[in-house]
């Protein structure tokens, strides 16, 4: 498989990593030539701040066709050393000493805050990678669990800041919370109750705009019921900015602000963060609904298993509607084999994501940097942790398929996506950059995606039996 | 059938180069097979005496050939159009969704064209693909209007948490600002202890917007905010930037956003780099100043003129607690400069002392 890799690599054609056999030659004279490069073309933080150009430097300068091989010979060796990484750590032949030597050299090569998109990223995933020996090395490996905590912790300031701009200059949050809510509000026009179990409330952002349009729906009941049970987790999970208490109490400000009747309720996972159905308050008459985002800009810092027993649990409720929303993720049809598949694919996804982050933000250096040091950082470490779980429990080879599917095989339907709901993306995601595009795939998913590359999904699932809650006298 | 001009009268402009005028005043194409083109005008004409006559389907072509009066207009053209009106009530009404017109005037073509044979069914798929197309047409105009609204309303959601961010730190650092009798310890971990949260004074005041967060003010009136506000656009630091309204909620489409150039981000830091621990120039809690220099890491601030106007607008903009760190404008790039240089190392990675700082701090919460 010819992955060539655009974006943030910007056309770099790449050699085939899939026949590494054959290749490994030549992977390893690269390696090497990268490694051992008396700088020829040392890196030089030219500008000091992140300069967007990827490809035109300074105009200024004269030659700037040379500029552009250089550029291109740069683009190449951070690649190739990636990749090196990546297989030292990954690879059949693992060799932390090895992987730690590259590190080392990307290190002098390219830095967090200046440089192109891609250097930028290439310092992430090192960064990424560097964690994950560190953490190999003190603990012997607990899954999930960064020993560099503090990286991952940043101020509130930090936090609010970079999420405004990320909801402001993008659609990532907007698309995935809208879609989802028109999905909702259509399973639940007729209804008087609803009730909603958010997994990840964070700020109970998306609920804003749930609210408002409950409120103006013309031609149906006045507004419903609406009763929010956020999934909470113990005290040593991280928070974002605030507890969840507080973001209930802001819903019901919010919620009193335009006369939308509501309460709001939370439902404590267990200490091992598994989800007990029975924990739920649940009434009858109401509709339940599951929402599910675990994409930006809520961290995903929860374990696979926990985020597999609410879905779990959540199927055993026969909800209305479960609204999932996920980054959209490429994987051949072996799902745990090819790390080089995944790996790469998080390459592209992520060089994508600054790519549509720097066309999004003309404010160039800083806030792109606090949006990428806030989110984007901790996501690439989540990522590779993730491609390194199945190597290490050797279990999970269900771990990195789409959760999508894994409703699909839990036995929920696929719920359709509306016109109005595809209208609603589109008209949202050209609001703007030109490069998103919204596809719809299969009947129940859109995604958003950066130029060709799909990046979020949005996927609407129902019970196939329509029993509990509402109707009273259905049964399968 | 063709005209033909003794002197072609001169060309409009937007007249295509095929076409010719006549003495009628009709448009004809000259390509072979010469058709009629219906402009503007016409139409109006026609739709005049349509409507004289009593509507599109008490109207004949006979009729309406009489009652318009127009040399050169046959009965098949008004035929012909005629059912293209019926079908369409306005054939020339704009679409906002292109390929919706392209596709009514293509297959309006084609019924034209086949006219002869089975037009009834023709007419009918038409009318049924013309009401599926308006309806659709109408749903994606609501649909518009509700998104405005829903983002306003998430705007507004956003806004009350921004704000409350500002408020509770605002009180917060009153509450230090007044106790604090040294305000300048060695390390800056003093704030730390009264709040969970760590946030610079100026940057909390930023949260606050200035303009009525939730209207979305059309695209002119954003430009006008960003180009003509107050004198030298003391540039307002990062997060004030956030709370402008979005231009992108125009409903009139993508249009670029003025954002502050990098010039204000680098003020991040500034008044507050003003605010220099060493030698405590002001009462004010220096670790806030440090912090935010930290997270921020700006650069070497420009010179102090604009370090006034900072002060400046800040004051116009924060309230009077504010007053409480103003910096003092002598404090000026001296400071400033080696508080940066002692931040801006290369690569600014974790391992950075100061910036594991902050965040060593706030694992409180974490």
């Amino acid at each position: 498989m010819a992955m060539a890799v655009d974006n943030a690599f910007n056309g770099v054609a790449v050699s085939d990593y899939s026949t590494s056999t054959n290749n490994s030659n030549d992977d390893f004279h690269d390696l090497f030539d990268s490694i051992m490069s008396i700088d020829a073309l040392p890196y030089s933080p030219q500008v000091v701040e992140i300069d967007g150009g990827t490809n035109c430097n300074s105009p200024s300068n004269p030659a700037e066709g040379r500029e552009e091989e250089e550029e291109e010979f740069r683009s190449l060796r951070l690649y190739h050393l990636l990749m090196a990484v990546a297989d030292a750590m990954f690879g059949d032949h693992k060799s932390r000493e090895l992987a730690q030597v590259i590190l080392i050299r990307l290190n002098e090569l390219v830095s967090t805050s200046h440089g192109t998109n891609l250097e930028r990223i290439t310092a992430y995933y090192a960064q990424a990678f560097q964690d994950l020996l560190d953490c190999a090395a003190v603990s012997g490996g607990g899954p999930n669990k960064p020993h560099h905590l503090h990286r991952d912790d940043h101020s509130p300031t930090d936090v609010l800041a970079a999420f405004q701009l990320l909801q402001e200059m993008s659609p990532y949050v907007k698309f995935g919370h809208f879609t989802a809510n028109q999905a909702i509000l259509e399973a639940v026009a007729d209804d008087r109750r609803v009730h909603i179990v958010d997994y990840n409330i964070m700020e109970g952002i998306q609920w804003a705009s749930l609210m408002q349009a409950l409120v103006s729906r013309k031609d149906s009941p006045p507004a419903p019921h609406l009763r929010i049970t956020a999934i909470s987790r113990g005290p040593s999970s991280r928070r974002w900015i605030g507890t969840v208490q507080e973001t209930g109490r802001r819903l019901v400000a919010f919620a009193a602000s335009i006369g939308q009747p509501f309460s709001f309720h939370q439902c404590k996972l267990d200490s091992d963060e598994s989800f007990r159905p029975s924990g739920l308050k649940l009434v009858r008459g109401e509709a339940l609904v599951v929402n599910c985002v675990l994409h930006l800009p809520h961290f995903s810092n929860t374990s696979p298993e926990s985020i597999a027993s609410f879905l779990a649990g959540a199927k055993t409720l026969n909800p209305r509607l479960v609204t999932l929303v996920e980054e959209e993720i490429e994987h051949g049809p072996t799902i745990d084999g090819d790390y080089k598949v995944q790996f790469l694919d998080s390459l592209e996804r992520y060089s994508a994501i600054y790519d549509s982050l720097e066309a999004g933000i003309p404010m160039k250096n800083r806030a792109r940097g606090l949006v990428e040091k806030v989110f984007l950082g901790p996501r690439i470490s989540a990522t590779l942790r993730r491609i390194e779980q199945p190597q290490r429990a050797a279990t999970a080879a269900e771990e990195n398929c789409l959760w999508g599917e894994r409703l699909e095989k839990m036995g929920l339907k696929a719920a359709a996506i509306s016109f109005a709901n595809h209208c609603q993306a589109r008209l949202l995601v050209d609001l703007f950059n030109d490069g998103y595009r919204v596809e719809e795939l299969g009947s129940n998913k859109l995604v958003l995606g950066w130029k060709s590359k799909r990046l979020l999904s949005v996927s609407i699932w129902a019970s196939s039996s329509l029993s509990s809650s509402s109707s009273s006298s259905d049964s399968e | 059938m063709f005209h033909t001009t003794k002197k072609p009268s001169s060309m409009t402009p937007h007249d295509r180069p095929m076409c010719v005028q006549g003495d009628s005043g009709l448009v004809l194409t000259t390509d072979p097979k010469p058709r009629l083109r219906w402009t503007v005008e016409l139409h109006e004409r026609f739709v005049d005496a349509v409507t004289q006559l009593g509507g599109p389907d008490k109207a004949t072509p006979k009729t309406i050939m009489r009652v318009m009066g127009v040399k050169g207009l046959t009965l098949y053209h008004l035929k012909s159009h005629l059912q293209k009106f019926r079908l369409g009530k306005q054939p020339h009404k704009e679409f906002n969704d292109q390929s919706i017109k392209d596709g009514m005037r293509a297959s309006a073509m084609e019924l034209q064209r086949n006219s002869g044979s089975s037009s009834t069914l023709m007419e009918r798929s038409m009318n049924e693909m013309q009401l599926e197309v308006q309806r659709r047409l109408h749903e994606q105009i609501e649909v518009q209007r509700h998104l405005q609204l829903r983002i306003e309303a998430q705007g507004k959601y956003m806004q009350s948490i921004l704000e409350k961010a500002c408020q509770t730190l605002a009180g917060e650092n009153m509450a230090v600002a007044s106790t604090a009798a040294g305000p300048f310890k060695t390390t800056s971990n003093n704030v730390g202890t009264t709040s969970t949260n760590l946030v610079p004074d100026t940057a909390i005041k930023d949260f606050i917007s200035p303009h009525p967060p939730h209207t979305f003010p059309p695209f002119q009136d954003m430009n006008n905010l960003f180009t003509s506000e107050p004198p030298p656009p003391p540039p307002p630091p990062l997060i004030d930037c956030l709370k402008k309204p979005s231009p992108f909620i125009s409903g009139a489409g993508k249009a670029p956003i003025f954002w502050p150039d990098d010039l204000r981000l680098q003020h991040l830091g500034t008044p507050s780099a003003t605010l220099v621990p060493p030698p405590p120039s002001i009462g004010s809690p220096p670790d806030l100043d440090s912090l935010q220099l930290e997270m921020y890491e700006s650069k070497p601030p420009p010179l102090s003129p604009l370090l006034v106007g900072n002060d400046a607008i800040n004051e116009k903009k924060f309230e009077a607690s504010v007053k409480l760190e103003r910096p003092s404008p002598r404090q000026s790039s001296g400071h400033s400069d080696e508080r940066v240089n002692n931040n801006n190392n290369g690569m600014p990675n974790n391992s950075n002392p100061t910036m594991s700082q902050p965040q060593g701090r706030n694992s409180s919460f974490g």
